[in-house]
């Protein structure tokens, strides 16, 4: 191991908290104790993080054989990703105090909630392709348990289904990678690709298996055709993992992706090539189809989850353009999207603890007795659909802005189309609950609901402080990074000035 | 006859099986049991220090036992190769026997079963240390006999109908090797078939014959392909899963299967010679069977329900992987092979033995009976999730190393798209063993709630077996890992004798 040693705490002391959590019987039956522990770690991993991206930015771990090097190397991506990360955890690790208890084997929930992270931050500091594969499989595999806790008969078949289709796309990607590793061998990640021209005599075979990564590693990001898991396990999930399931997770398939295109394969080679432009079409496909179906989604949080497929594609269309400003508004959506889908997977559990409804029509109202959640709600609702000044807006605009730039013939205009096509269909899932919640209409019977809550002793009308100081934060960041952008997309140009 | 000792890890188990065979010790009765226990066990110890001494301090040692007539002589080598197999039963044997002594406690007719079970260890370690391939199939008929009584143990129908099945696969096989030898012996350079890096084929004359040479070859291919359950001669393999679990899991698993592989292995690239076979149909032929049978394995396996059955498939594809090395015919496909040989037999000998406890403690065999499981045998599933992630080939287990090795030695194949096919194959066979092997540790260890609601009693009662099998399932999955997280010495070894044989 040489290298700065620090970059291992924030990926080992969540792990092994975790799994002395899942281990430790003394958790099973006390609450606070577990708790405190839980957010003790979360706090910890802030320190941890911030003092491992202090330091230089290399860590070599292990040689797995002679040729095969695991390695950390930080770079802008791996800050961006990782400090998003440990932040969206925390929050949703203080909401869970609250959700969480209502639901059964607390345990076993926080315990793979601190392993996932430390996998992630593992993930966002890998150095090269297969210290990357490691922590996305590793990945898979642990954040499995979460999508499983309810343990209901559809929990159980989400879960395997989720499973099944993070399994298959990364077989699938590790056929490319497998390739790239005999072209380019196992180096530490080069900022523009390590590749001057596609080797000769193999160009069909080459494209092919670039193609392959984008499909399987496009799979964890909901990408068609491999995103049917997504609607499925994002939604019987408790809320605070759908909201980090939807919110972290599907942004590592996007990391993958970013890292195999930008850092590996160099964005050059493959400019004008078919799989260029398969996975347009493939990206545009998935915005669209994800918006319409969840357009037509009576379930709330199935409706969030078609919006996920649909958004997470925005990023991966942006990735697709291989152009600066493209690039800037596809890792800005990275950070906006990361905050929206969380408020808003948080606020839907939140009505889900708080009144048991999980149909948006069974929501009428909802504004009377919950005016800040759908105040919030409605913020970040505004946010994703992209009006000025949240930051949904900034986004989108650098998004279309670079499309048109891009040159990539009939792309360039479709594109924005498609993406503005997608963002009214986004006000046109979202806001009706806004609408319906604060104005139910003249016919509505507000009082004799009222009085049934009082009846059945629902005092409370807003969700406690835990779950709802979460969801104001980031309902701020999403709103701040809007009004204030500057150096968010100063830190991203740099980064997209290293790899174009 | 100054190495007889080369002959000891052969015959002193087949003469100790012998004599308990013979001898008819008292069979019942804790005393008794013990007893044997001490015998086999110890037996089977000695025999494997015997072969560590051997590794250690006799490499490359040679003896001609006696000789049957002409140049036919039956004789004994130590190689770098045949010590990788003979060290790996060698480490697996004794270890498998503590775990049969738990597992048999019950039984009758337990004497009868270490005798064979001994018997067989000499015959393996006669394939492991043959020194030519006149030696090799006679250890390999030999191996057909002296396992069918186990497969038989249990005496039912089923039982009587698989060791049947059994015999007629593996004499039908053994007939086609036959052929095999009859021809490398007439057109051998030295006039003998003793094995040497490269072959031993009179190149001259074998390309006057070359259509017919490599007829034979693929016909032979075939034939030792029926103990490493080659497609469509695989039949056998899962049927005989009605044998205890220690035959199923070190017999049906490594010793014979790996037999079958290990024999593949020395007729291709002691016998035949890479040289005169590279490039050519008979190549691309087995090549393309051995893919065939990963994916048939593979499939079937998902399809299978009961679980013992299910790991047999897994067997058959996986012994594929092996052999799909094996076809490569380059000095990286032999590392390959050889290291998806010795990696494999971990994973596999260690996801039986789950298997075999879980029946043993709970007398469950299929798949869905497992719910909930998990929780009363905590380190039982706990083995079977590291087996299950090293199958599935996911970095830092066993498991992704030997993978890495075959594609990185598909991948350097020329002169066909199929070596490219064969990376995509595995990678479908990865992802089936994905949904075979954690389909059952998601039921174990994260059981439906309802179900576990109206069943939670009985299964409380359920525990982790005792230490004689858990100590070799940990050690079993420590080794995966150790594997996994470092494979830079056994690479160096197995790269070794891949460059000098290819």
């Amino acid at each position: 191991m040489e290298g700065n040693i620090r970059l291992l705490l924030p990926v080992v002391a969540p792990v092994a908290a975790g799994i002395a959590v899942l281990l430790y019987s003394g958790f099973r039956r006390v609450r606070k104790p577990l708790l405190a522990v839980v957010l003790g770690i979360l706090v910890l991993e802030t320190i941890l993080l911030g003092l491992a991206l202090t330091g230089e930015g290399s860590l070599l771990l292990w040689q797995l054989t002679d040729v095969v090097a695991l390695r950390f190397n930080v770079d802008g991506v791996s800050r961006l990703f990782a400090v998003l990360t440990v932040g969206v955890w925390l929050l949703a690790g203080v909401y869970s105090v609250a959700y969480m208890e209502h639901e059964q084997e607390e345990h076993q929930f926080f315990g793979f909630y601190l392993i996932v992270l430390g996998v992630l931050v593992g993930l966002d500091f890998s150095g090269n392709l297969i210290t990357m594969y490691v922590f996305y499989e590793l990945m898979t595999l642990t954040s499995l348990p979460l999508v499983l806790h309810e343990r209901t008969k559809e929990a159980v078949a989400a879960g395997l289904k989720y499973l099944f289709y993070s399994v298959a796309g990364a077989f699938l990607a590790l056929f490319g990678i497998f390739l790239l590793l005999q072209i380019c061998g196992n180096q530490t990640f080069v900022p523009g690709g390590m590749l001057t021209a596609i080797p000769e005599g193999k160009a069909g075979l080459f494209l092919a298996a670039i193609f392959c990564i984008l499909v399987g590693f496009g799979a964890k990001a909901g990408m068609f055709p491999l995103h049917g898991w997504l609607p499925a396990a994002h939604p019987v999930a408790p809320a605070p993992a759908s909201a980090v399931l939807s919110g972290v997770i599907t942004k590592s398939g996007v990391l993958a992706v970013l890292r195999v295109v930008y850092f590996v394969v160099g964005p050059e080679l493959l400019r004008g090539t078919w799989v260029q432009q398969v996975w347009i079409l493939l990206t545009l496909l998935t915005v669209f189809m994800g918006s319409m179906l969840a357009y037509k989604e009576p379930v709330l949080k199935k409706r969030l989850a078609y919006s996920t497929v649909s958004q997470v594609s925005y990023v991966l269309f942006g990735l697709s353009m291989l152009q600066p400003q493209a690039f800037v508004g596809a890792l800005s959506h990275v950070v906006f999207h990361s905050l929206i889908k969380n408020a808003l997977f948080l606020c839907a559990g939140a009505v889900i603890v708080m009144t048991g409804k999980t149909q948006v029509k069974d929501m009428k109202g909802l504004g009377r007795r919950m005016p800040v959640l759908l105040g919030c709600y409605t913020v970040v609702s505004l946010a994703l659909v992209g009006i000025p000044p949240a930051s949904g807006f900034i986004s989108k605009w650098y998004l279309a802005a670079g499309a048109l730039a891009s040159g990539t013939g009939i792309w360039a205009w479709l594109g924005p189309v498609v993406l503005l096509v997608s963002a009214l269909l986004t006000a046109g899932y979202l806001l009706p609950l806004t609408i319906e919640g604060f104005f139910p209409g003249a016919d509505w019977d507000g009082e004799a609901l009222e009085r049934k809550a009082a009846a059945e002793d629902q005092k409370k009308q807003e969700p406690s402080a835990w779950m709802l100081v979460p969801i104001l934060v980031l309902t701020a960041g999403a709103l701040l990074f809007g009004c204030f952008p500057g150096t968010l997309i100063q830190m991203l140009e740099t980064i997209g000035a290293g790899v174009l | 006859m100054r190495e007889i000792l080369l002959a000891a890890p052969v015959l002193l188990p087949v003469l100790g099986g012998a004599g308990m065979l013979v001898l008819h010790l008292k069979d019942g009765g804790e005393k008794n049991d013990r007893r044997l226990m001490f015998l086999t066990e110890g037996l089977v110890l000695l025999n494997s220090l015997v072969i560590f001494w051997l590794l250690r301090y006799r490499m490359g040692a040679n003896l001609v036992l006696f000789r049957l007539f002409g140049n036919l002589t039956v004789r004994f080598g130590l190689d770098p190769m045949g010590g990788v197999f003979a060290g790996l039963i060698g480490f697996l044997w004794p270890l498998a026997v503590l775990y049969s002594f738990e597992y048999m406690k019950h039984e009758k007719r337990k004497q009868m079963f270490f005798a064979y079970y001994v018997m067989t260890y000499g015959v393996t370690a006669g394939i492991a240390l043959a020194g030519n391939l006149v030696t090799m199939y006679l250890c390999y008929e030999m191996l057909t006999l002296v396992t069918f009584p186990l497969v038989l143990f249990p005496m039912t129908r089923e039982a009587k109908r698989a060791s049947r099945r059994y015999l007629y696969y593996s004499i039908g096989g053994a007939a086609f090797a036959f052929i095999g030898l009859v021809f490398v012996l007439s057109f051998s350079a030295t006039g003998n078939t003793d094995f040497a890096p490269g072959g031993v084929l009179d190149l001259d004359a074998a390309e006057a014959r070359r259509n017919l040479l490599l007829l034979v070859y693929v016909l032979a291919f075939f034939g030792f392909g029926v103990k490493a359950a080659l497609f469509p001669l695989h039949g056998w393999l899962p049927r005989a899963t009605v044998a205890p679990t220690p035959v199923t899991a070190l017999l049906h698993a490594v010793a014979v299967v790996k037999s079958g592989a290990f024999a593949i292995l020395r007729f291709t690239y002691f016998s035949y010679g890479t040289e005169f076979l590279r490039g050519s149909w008979a190549q691309w032929t087995v090549m393309a069977a051995a893919l065939v049978t990963i994916v048939f394995g593979s499939t079937m396996a998902v399809r299978e329900i009961h679980w013992k059955r299910r790991l047999a498939y897994s067997t058959v594809s996986n012994l594929s992987y092996i052999l799909f090395g094996a076809t490569v015919m380059s000095p990286l496909g032999l590392a390959a092979a050889l290291s998806h040989l010795v990696i494999h037999a971990f994973m596999k000998i260690c996801s039986f033995f789950c298997a075999g406890a879980v029946m043993h403690q709970t007398g469950k065999t299929q798949v869905y009976e497992l719910d909930g499981l998990g929780k009363s045998m905590p380190v039982t599933f706990g083995c079977l999730a590291v087996a299950s992630f090293s199958l599935m080939g996911i970095p830092l287990f066993g498991g992704f190393i030997s993978k890495w090795n075959l594609v990185q030695a598909a991948f350097a194949c020329e002169g066909s798209w199929l070596p490219c096919a064969g990376v995509a194959v595995i990678l479908y066979s990865a992802l089936m063993t994905g949904i075979y092997m954690l389909t059952v540790l998601v039921r174990a260890c994260f059981p439906k709630r309802e179900k576990q609601r109206t069943e939670t009693e009985p299964e409380r009662k359920y525990r982790d077996p005792g230490w004689m099998m858990l100590v070799p399932l940990l050690i079993f999955a420590a080794l995966i890992l150790f594997w996994g997280l470092h494979s830079s010495s056994l690479m160096r070894l197995l790269t070794e004798i891949g460059g000098e044989a290819g």
